[in-house]
């Protein structure tokens, strides 16, 4: 079953192109981490996903429904946390939860079960104005997790969370999904958690979503090609010039990790003969597994064009 | 819309804001009272100085009609903020703290939550309404005003009821300033614009028919000059009432919640 259904949704906002033409589907129990950087359209994306913004075009649908102005019917069955944990400062803890039970229409006792799940029990007295940044997301975690949902839509779930606080919500999703069967849709910088908890990333760049990959995948993108001429300057100015991203190394040798450049080296070698900087060496060199923070920042560098040779 | 009305009331009853217009209502009650204290007696008045000819023009007569008269003026011009002042939180608050987006998603429908915000303001400000009304009697029995009957206290204590009825009703506008602005700046540049024009519009004698004057004039601010307003005056402020409120839930259910 598809828990999350993005059909070629697009939002603009006045000549701002926020999000672009993604597609994408997340199963049923599955963890799904957006990657992006700042404005690439990962918050704009989620709240579309929850009705709170709504496509310019193409079609959301979650748990089944269509999500347009009116319709509730999938939101019973979705717990979410977008841009940050907020709660009514004047309110308890307690009352924080009570009054998103109300708002939710279920018992009375899934409070006291989430305050003790995310250990609140501590501060279910406290007024929400004077809890830490990293109980305050315990909080917002709480509001989203009180109604045991289906879905979880979380952006950047462990936001001012200390170390041991992080390793207690990734475990506590993994959980999810593997016991309950909840699907998980997040966005997140902490890379190396995401790395540990996705079963499926997207990478969202500039609005566009440029790729999907599973952390199984890091493996096969290890490989690189190595080249080195005479000629160094005219070599990478040629292959910038061909929409390669050449970096440098500190023995003077140009390494590319674009896939055109690893799967036919010899187009390479054909490009820098041609421009008159014949390589002196040119071998492709298996590095192993690639971490998820070296692969986003290639996959965002070759996306931007950056010239990272110097 | 019953659980949407049980959170309202929390988050009212846990704000310190009640105090505060409630405090603020008896103070205009008390002010009120001065006047009558001073109006009672002519030399006092006289050697009350500054004070003493303000209140002379007032144009208040020191009786229970004139007392009533006087806390419908109040309740009039002060409601527009202090009324105005209650939506303006209940709305605005959502969007100040960033819990807006917490009611977005939910199986209670927005409408209900800003239909349960609407009837909070106007539980609360009827509550207001009474306080007046109450603390009126007390004081002005307290003064032993002259001219009591039970006809004339309960037309007064009816002026001031309605008067808190059509200036409630005016308020839905601000809900919709504050939704729409998302948050406490636009509101209350709202209410102060309002103020502006209902007395300006009452000055040059268009408010029976200006809804935003009605509430004034039907308190009796416009003095003996200006008639009362008409069915078409309180039509309009209705017709401006219900639209505020349309606008407000349209906005709630249709904008981009993006902030």
């Amino acid at each position: 079953m598809v828990a999350i259904d993005v059909a070629g949704v697009s939002k603009r906002y006045g000549h701002v192109l926020a999000v672009d033409d993604v597609s994408l589907q997340v199963a049923a129990g599955e963890i799904y981490a957006l990657l992006g950087l700042n404005g690439a359209g990962k918050t704009t994306l989620i709240r579309m996903l929850l009705g709170m913004a709504h496509p310019t075009a193409g079609l959301v649908r979650v748990l089944g429904s269509v999500i347009r102005i009116g319709e509730r019917s999938a939101w019973a069955k979705v717990g979410y946390l977008v841009e940050g944990a907020v709660a009514y400062p004047e309110l308890t803890v307690r009352e924080n939860l009570e009054v998103m039970r109300r708002l939710r229409g279920i018992g009375a006792a899934t409070v006291d079960t989430i305050i003790d799940r995310l250990a609140l029990g501590a501060y279910a007295d406290r007024r929400a104005r004077h809890l830490s940044m990293g109980n305050l997301q315990r909080l917002g975690l709480a509001k989203a997790l009180l109604h045991r949902p289906g879905l979880l839509i979380l952006d950047e779930p462990v936001n001012g969370l200390d170390p041991a606080g992080v390793v207690e919500i990734r475990t506590l999703l993994a959980d999810l999904a593997r016991e309950e069967g909840t699907t998980v849709f997040l966005s997140s910088h902490l890379l190396a958690e995401v790395a540990r908890v996705a079963s499926r990333i997207g990478i969202i760049h500039g609005g566009r979503l440029i790729q999907e990959l599973s952390p199984r995948d890091l493996d096969g993108h290890g490989r690189r090609l190595v080249t080195s001429a005479r000629d160094l300057e005219g070599a990478s100015a040629a292959l910038r010039a061909n929409g390669f991203a050449p970096k440098r190394e500190p023995d003077g040798a140009l390494v590319l990790t674009d896939d055109r450049a690893v799967e036919r080296p010899d187009d390479v070698a054909t490009l820098l003969v041609a421009a008159g900087c014949p390589p002196t060496r040119l071998v492709v060199e298996q590095a192993g597994h690639e971490d998820l923070e070296s692969h986003f920042l290639r996959v965002i560098g070759s996306e931007m064009g950056e010239p990272s040779d110097g | 819309m019953g659980e949407a009305l049980w959170a309202e009331l929390l988050k009212v009853r846990r704000s310190r804001l009640p105090w505060v217009t409630a405090g603020a209502f008896t103070v205009c009650a008390a002010v009120g009272g001065m006047f009558m204290y001073i109006l009672l007696d002519p030399g006092r008045a006289r050697s009350l100085g500054l004070i003493g000819a303000k209140t002379q023009l007032s144009g208040a007569t020191a009786d229970w009609a004139g007392y009533f008269g006087l806390l419908a003026q109040t309740v009039a011009v002060g409601g527009v903020l202090l009324y105005g002042l209650i939506v303006v939180w209940l709305f605005g608050r959502e969007f100040s703290d960033h819990t807006a987006k917490d009611l977005l998603a939910l199986p209670t429908s927005r409408t209900a939550v800003v239909l349960a915000k609407f009837a909070v303001a106007a539980m609360w400000s009827a509550a207001l309404a009474v306080q007046i009304g109450v603390l009126g009697l007390a004081i002005g029995a307290l003064l032993d005003l002259p001219g009591w009957s039970p006809a004339t206290a309960a037309a007064g204590l009816a002026k001031i009821l309605v008067t808190a009825a059509l200036t409630v009703t005016l308020t839905t506008v601000f809900a919709y300033a504050a939704s729409a602005g998302r948050g406490y700046l636009a509101a209350v540049g709202t209410m102060i614009a309002v103020l502006f024009c209902a007395q300006v519009v009452a000055a040059l004698g268009y408010g029976r028919t200006f809804p935003l004057s009605v509430p004034g004039v039907y308190a009796g601010l416009g003095g003996t000059d200006q008639q009362a307003p008409g069915p078409i005056g309180f039509a309009l402020v209705l017709l401006v009432g219900a639209a505020g409120l349309v606008a407000t839930v349209t906005w709630w259910r249709r904008a981009d919640h993006i902030a």
